[in-house]
């Protein structure tokens, strides 16, 4: 389906080539190529006219080009943390029900959140291409004397691809650590790879990978260490930033053997228990279109097996949608604002235009009397107003992309902040055609005035 | 003599809010290749109104306008624009020079408008038609650089280009001192003496004096017709002077 989007964009497209090839045969013909210098002579004649009278083109043009280039740009940096999410990621967490438990039995330990069936359920839905289950807990980590507080994350070997983690040294979990059948001498393995902090934090001066790090009691065999990251920005206001240079990965399996269901966390003098399976499901669909279908699949499945609302599902692309909605409103209303400020500017070319007609008008007699025709005397002056407004548009063209380079060049100068511009490249065609065709639209009257003139009295005006 | 122009029974209103102007209440002319006609009489005699008719700038409320075979009276605006771009040559009592151009250019103007290309031989062309009127050395000089005389010069070659078959004047002398006057009526003499038909309005005796035929009109009439004989023209000095030596050996312009 063709979207008004694309029409408009066809449009333009259209416009532009339509009064490139214009020009083009203007200029490849020698009598167009006369006319189009006649008419600079004419502007140049008045140059300071000529320039005021197409400012408010230019400032249009420059407009246009500059918001929209911002606008853009603020956008796309948006997108680009949106994007950073998985645009074609579901995540179903775990949510800690609000607790209203005061007047019934008193539980120390809070059951709730995702379940291994529920797991399973998602494993049923077609589009889902990839599952990572999460356990995340706080836990101290020791070695030797020294003790770290860190992130316990229980998860299996897709958890590398869907954050996109780099290695430094050893490997990342193997789905081979994940091994199911009891007996086998890999299962429940406890190995471990350590975010950068902490395996800098307990082995300072030695290499990490091959020791044992202890975590509640339990021995863990170090295979790997992750390659120092930047935390995530908390994009939105349902996740919060990830540290994951805190982390310590250990299979999902042998988190469940080790830990059973409940968890007991030590955190600055208190301690608290908790009952979750699972604290976090990533699932990765295999298509943008089926995103929105899956997220409303696993709705369903979650109301229809939880009592409580213990759980969230979080469609990064809805988001993504959002914004892009969002920024097609701000583009609409900046061209609106540039129709105005291009339509103003219009009103400034006509206006002038029917001052020259006036000024003009013994030479319109005198051609007349030459031979000209009328469609030669349109002609002449709807000419002179669009190389007037192709020329105001150009320089709106220069003076647009000016500011896009030169104000968050000057702004990171003075604040040590960036200004994201991106130059839309449609705005620069949408920009140059709108300032041609407000040349022929406003151009047209004067030009038809003076082609109405009658030669005699033309010839006798003052 | 072969008729290049030839008016029976002109009439043209003029339409005000609410009184009709009768310019010209029926004027027959006929007007021979060579002729050499002055256009007399006060204002308001419609001699200017039928100078517009003759130069196809307006159209006649009635009567007919043979233009060498065409009837010209019934023409589009269009029409009438391309018969005056082939076939007349127009001179104004104030030049009417375009300013922005040089003495080139503006001769080149009535080219233009004849849809043709613009090239080297065009070019070539016009630099002699500026030549023939002695200002073969100001051909890149703007009309504000030359006296009044030179303008209408340029003026005469611009009327020339197209190679017309009759050249309109509208009081060619009017702004010019007498002795400029002189040399202006002696280029469009030996333009005459060259073959073209010249039509001039004019409303002083000396100048009519160098037409070969007079005609007097009052209240939209002709009124009478007189006959000049030949006169002797005034030695010249100047460049027109050099310009016109040169002359005789030209057969057609």
């Amino acid at each position: 389906m063709l979207s008004i989007r694309d029409f408009v964009q066809t449009l333009v497209l259209l416009n532009l080539g339509g009064l490139a090839v214009f020009f083009g045969i203007m200029l490849f013909v020698a009598k167009g190529r006369r006319n189009i210098v006649l008419a600079l002579r004419s502007l140049w004649l008045h140059k300071l006219r000529s320039f005021l009278s197409v400012l408010g083109i230019i400032v249009g043009t420059a407009a246009v080009i500059a918001l929209m280039a911002f606008g853009e740009g603020s956008m796309q940096d948006a997108l680009e943390d949106i994007k950073r999410q998985g645009a074609t990621n579901v995540i179903v967490r775990s949510v800690k029900p609000p607790d209203n438990s005061t007047s019934q039995k008193r539980t120390f330990v809070v059951a709730y959140g995702l379940t291994r069936q529920d797991h399973e359920r998602f494993l049923t839905i077609n589009s889902v291409v990839q599952s990572v289950p999460m356990r995340i807990f706080p836990q101290e980590v020791r070695r030797l004397h020294r003790m770290v507080l860190g992130r316990v994350v229980g998860t299996t070997a897709d958890y590398q691809k869907v954050n996109k983690i780099d290695i430094a040294k050893g490997r990342f979990l193997l789905d081979a650590d994940n091994y199911e059948d009891e007996g086998a001498d890999n299962y429940m393995r406890n190995v471990a790879v350590l975010g950068s902090d902490i395996a800098h934090q307990l082995f300072p001066f030695e290499d990490p990978v091959g020791q044992t790090v202890v975590l509640q009691s339990q021995h863990y065999v170090v295979v790997g260490v992750l390659a120092d990251r930047m935390p995530t920005g908390g994009s939105g206001g349902s996740q919060a930033a990830e540290d994951f240079n805190k982390d310590v990965y250990i299979p999902l399996r042998t988190c469940w053997a080790r830990y059973g269901s409940r968890i007991f966390v030590r955190q600055s003098g208190s301690r608290s228990a908790e009952q979750v399976e699972l604290h976090q499901v990533t699932l990765t669909i295999s298509d943008m279109d089926k995103v929105r279908g899956a997220g409303d699949a696993i709705r369903d499945q979650l109301e229809q097996n939880h009592a409580k609302q213990d759980w969230a599902v979080t469609v990064p692309l809805d988001r993504l949608e959002e914004a892009e909605r969002a920024k097609n409103r701000y583009t609409l209303l900046l061209v609106l604002i540039a129709s105005i400020s291009l339509m103003v500017g219009g009103i400034g070319i006509m206006n002038i235009m029917l001052a020259t007609v006036t000024e003009r008008t013994r030479e319109i007699g005198i051609r007349r009397a030459l031979g000209a025709k009328r469609k030669d005397i349109t002609l002449q002056f709807l000419l002179e107003a669009m190389v007037q407004t192709a020329g105001g548009g150009l320089l709106g063209l220069g003076l647009g992309l000016t500011a896009v380079y030169g104000i968050p060049w000057a702004y990171t100068q003075f604040t040590d902040k960036t200004l994201p511009a991106q130059i839309v490249q449609m705005s620069i065609f949408l920009a140059l055609a709108v300032a041609v065709d407000v040349g022929i639209l406003f151009g047209w009257y004067p030009a038809r005035r003076a082609s109405r003139l009658d030669p005699i009295e033309a010839l006798r005006h003052e | 003599m072969a008729a290049v122009a030839k008016v029976i029974d002109l009439v043209k209103n003029y339409y005000l809010e609410a009184v009709v102007v009768r310019a010209l209440r029926g004027v027959t002319l006929t007007v021979n290749q060579g002729d050499f006609v002055a256009l007399m009489g006060p204002s308001g005699s419609g001699k200017s109104t039928l100078l517009n008719l003759l130069g196809c700038l307006d159209r006649p409320t009635s009567g007919q306008y043979f233009l060498g075979d065409q009837d010209v009276s019934e023409m589009d605006d269009d029409h009438l624009s391309e018969i005056r771009s082939r076939y007349l040559g127009f001179v104004f009592q104030s030049y009417n020079l375009l300013p922005q151009y040089t003495v080139v250019e503006n001769i080149e103007v009535p080219l233009v408008y004849q849809g043709g290309r613009l090239d080297e031989s065009t070019r070539a062309h016009c630099i002699r038609m500026a030549e023939l009127v002695g200002l073969g050395e100001r051909l890149d000089h703007r009309p504000m650089q030359l006296s009044g005389g030179q303008q209408q010069r340029v003026a005469i070659a611009r009327a020339l280009v197209n190679s017309p078959h009759v050249i309109l004047a509208d009081e060619p002398t009017g702004n010019l001192d007498s002795k400029t006057s002189d040399e202006i009526m002696v280029l469009l003499t030996r333009l005459n003496q060259q073959g073209k038909t010249i039509i001039m309005v004019t409303h002083e005796n000396d100048i009519a004096a160098w037409a070969r035929r007079v005609v007097h009109m009052r209240d939209g009439h002709i009124e009478s017709e007189q006959k000049n004989p030949p006169r002797p023209l005034p030695e010249l000095k100047g460049s027109l002077a050099v310009a016109i030596g040169d002359w005789p050996e030209l057969k057609r312009l």
